[in-house]
């Protein structure tokens, strides 16, 4: 099998990660598995450093890029803190919480590979939560809206249309701060 | 320096945390449970990419958590730009912060701790904050439903950099969803003795959960002493992280048990001996250094463990580790020492603390 990052040489390492059940496995000829750095292929576990995995991903990743000519990621740029992609890939280090969406397309796969998933089911934050409650409240109200119109029921449809109202008010004004 | 700084530093040294104590669940193999939470605050750049301004806007909000959050009126606070290097590597020593954030240089780095040294936030880390829970024992549990209670007091006074897809957003991308590491720390002396330790390790590594050393990541493993944390912080929830671990904790202690029953059974007489002479040294050496005392003080814990001494206590062993380390030793004594006199007060030190009551 010839290696899946250079495409050119036999591969002659597997690295095999298992996460959450399920295998994912990289074949690699002894020159792009070197990017891996030493301390993937000995597994050493005191050492094992987590950086170490992730650069060599990242480095893999970007070999991947430019080889298949999808990714024009070297241009990219957040538009929040200015930090390129380039930055990220050679310290391993996001910008701010805007990279993570200017990013997006390219972290994605990282994320998969990292972690073995990309979407979050854990803790929400307050903020956050109050956020979402809000936008399903306004999602409930508007369909309750469309009945109550159906109905006829003018009265009622007009107190709900002040409530959508007042909720998206609160909305815009915790956005803008 | 700040007196206060001055003050707030010598009562460190004097006091020990709870983690430390040598109670708590399952503490015959289980020295301590930690939780750390990396939080971001929205739209600021992460520290290594901040400017001045946009660190010192972090800083502001530890000291007002402080001055208007009545959960954090009793925190101590540090500004490690106040510290000198001892005293900032004494504060790692102690496991109050983490080696990143005592070498980083950007300015505005804070430490801020709760009296009994179970809670520290890291202020200016690799994330804008960085919180942590330490308990002895295994009480994963009980420390991520309090962490979590930290936590809700913090995001109540800013807003943490959240998405819905990604979760909580962090400087490095192996941290990102919940930014959660959990870990234990075991003490593991009769797998390494009867080397099935090393078999052990490599099933937790393929099961996403990695093993560090005794002050967590790229450190090395003294006294026989594994912290073994969740690798993945992406796509499985705070209680399935936490009960993972537990599980897999519970699994090796179980495994360390049987070793001990197997080495009493086939080596009782050299085990015994092994730990007589770990005390014999300790209680009356002049000269010792750290690595010789982690690995010697992990025999006479397995003595311990095993009720085959009775003193010292687990309690005052895990309190000598950390004594015992360089920069600690230092503050104790209030002079720099060279690392020969270092080694000298070392053996002093312990000969106080353990020598002359066993015989």
């Amino acid at each position: 099998m010839l290696c899946q990052v250079c495409k050119k040489k036999e591969s002659t390492i597997i690295i095999t990660q298992v996460v959450g059940g399920e295998k994912t496995e990289l074949h690699l000829c002894k020159d792009c598995a070197a990017l891996f750095g030493d301390k993937l292929s000995i597994v050493s576990f005191s050492q094992f450093n987590l950086d170490d995995l992730l650069s060599g991903l990242l480095k893999a990743f970007d070999l991947y890029g430019k080889e298949e000519g999808m990714v024009q990621s070297k241009d990219l740029k957040c538009s929040n803190c200015s930090l390129t992609y380039q930055d990220f890939i050679q310290t391993g280090k996001l910008g701010c919480s805007l990279c993570y969406r200017d990013f997006r397309r390219q972290l994605i796969p990282l994320l998969r590979r990292l972690h073995g998933n990309s979407e979050h089911i854990g803790k929400i934050p307050h903020q956050a939560k109050n956020k979402l409650d809000k936008i399903n409240q306004i999602k409930k109200l508007r369909k309750e809206l469309q009945e109550v119109v159906i109905k006829e029921d003018y009265e009622r449809a007009a107190r709900i249309r002040d409530e959508i109202l007042k909720l998206e008010g609160v909305l815009k004004k915790n956005n803008a701060r | 320096m700040p007196d206060n700084t001055k003050s707030l530093l010598k009562q460190l040294t004097k006091s020990s945390a709870e983690w430390i104590n040598g109670s708590g669940p399952f503490c015959e193999t289980v020295v301590s449970s930690r939780i750390r939470l990396a939080r971001n605050v929205e739209n600021i750049p992460f520290p290594q990419w901040a400017k001045e301004a946009d660190l010192k806007n972090i800083y502001e909000i530890a000291r007002q958590l402080i001055r208007e959050n009545e959960f954090f009126k009793k925190f101590k606070m540090f500004l490690l730009d106040d510290l000198t290097p001892l005293e900032s590597q004494f504060l790692v020593e102690k496991h109050l912060i983490s080696l990143y954030h005592a070498r980083e240089k950007y300015p505005y780095r804070v430490c801020l701790y709760n009296q009994e040294e179970t809670i520290s936030i890291m202020i200016n880390e690799e994330d804008h904050l960085r919180i942590q829970y330490l308990l002895s024992g295994l009480q994963l549990k009980k420390i991520w439903e309090l962490i979590n209670q930290v936590d809700d007091e913090i995001g109540g006074v800013v807003d943490f950099a959240f998405s819905e897809k990604e979760g909580y957003l962090t400087s490095c991308p192996t941290n990102v969803g919940t930014g959660m590491r959990a870990s234990v720390m075991l003490h593991l002396p009769a797998l390494v003795k009867l080397n099935r330790s090393n078999d052990i390790l490599k099933a937790i590594a393929k099961i996403g959960y990695v093993v560090r050393g005794f002050y967590g990541e790229g450190t090395e493993v003294m006294g026989n002493l594994f912290q073994i944390s969740n690798q993945i912080t992406l796509g499985l929830s705070e209680e399935e992280i936490i009960d993972n671990l537990e599980k897999i904790s519970k699994q090796i202690i179980e495994q360390e048990e049987k070793a001990r029953k197997d080495l009493l059974k086939d080596f009782k007489n050299n085990i015994e001996d092994q730990i007589w002479r770990a005390y014999g040294i300790l209680s009356t050496a002049r000269i010792i250094s750290s690595a010789e005392t982690m690995e010697l003080l992990s025999k006479l814990r397995l003595g311990v463990e095993l009720k085959i001494i009775s003193h010292p206590d687990l309690g005052t062993i895990n309190k000598l580790m950390l004594l015992i380390q360089p920069a600690y030793l230092q503050m104790l004594i209030n002079k720099n020492l060279s690392p020969a006199e270092r080694d000298i007060q070392r053996a002093r030190l312990i000969r106080e603390k353990i020598g002359n009551k066993n015989n």
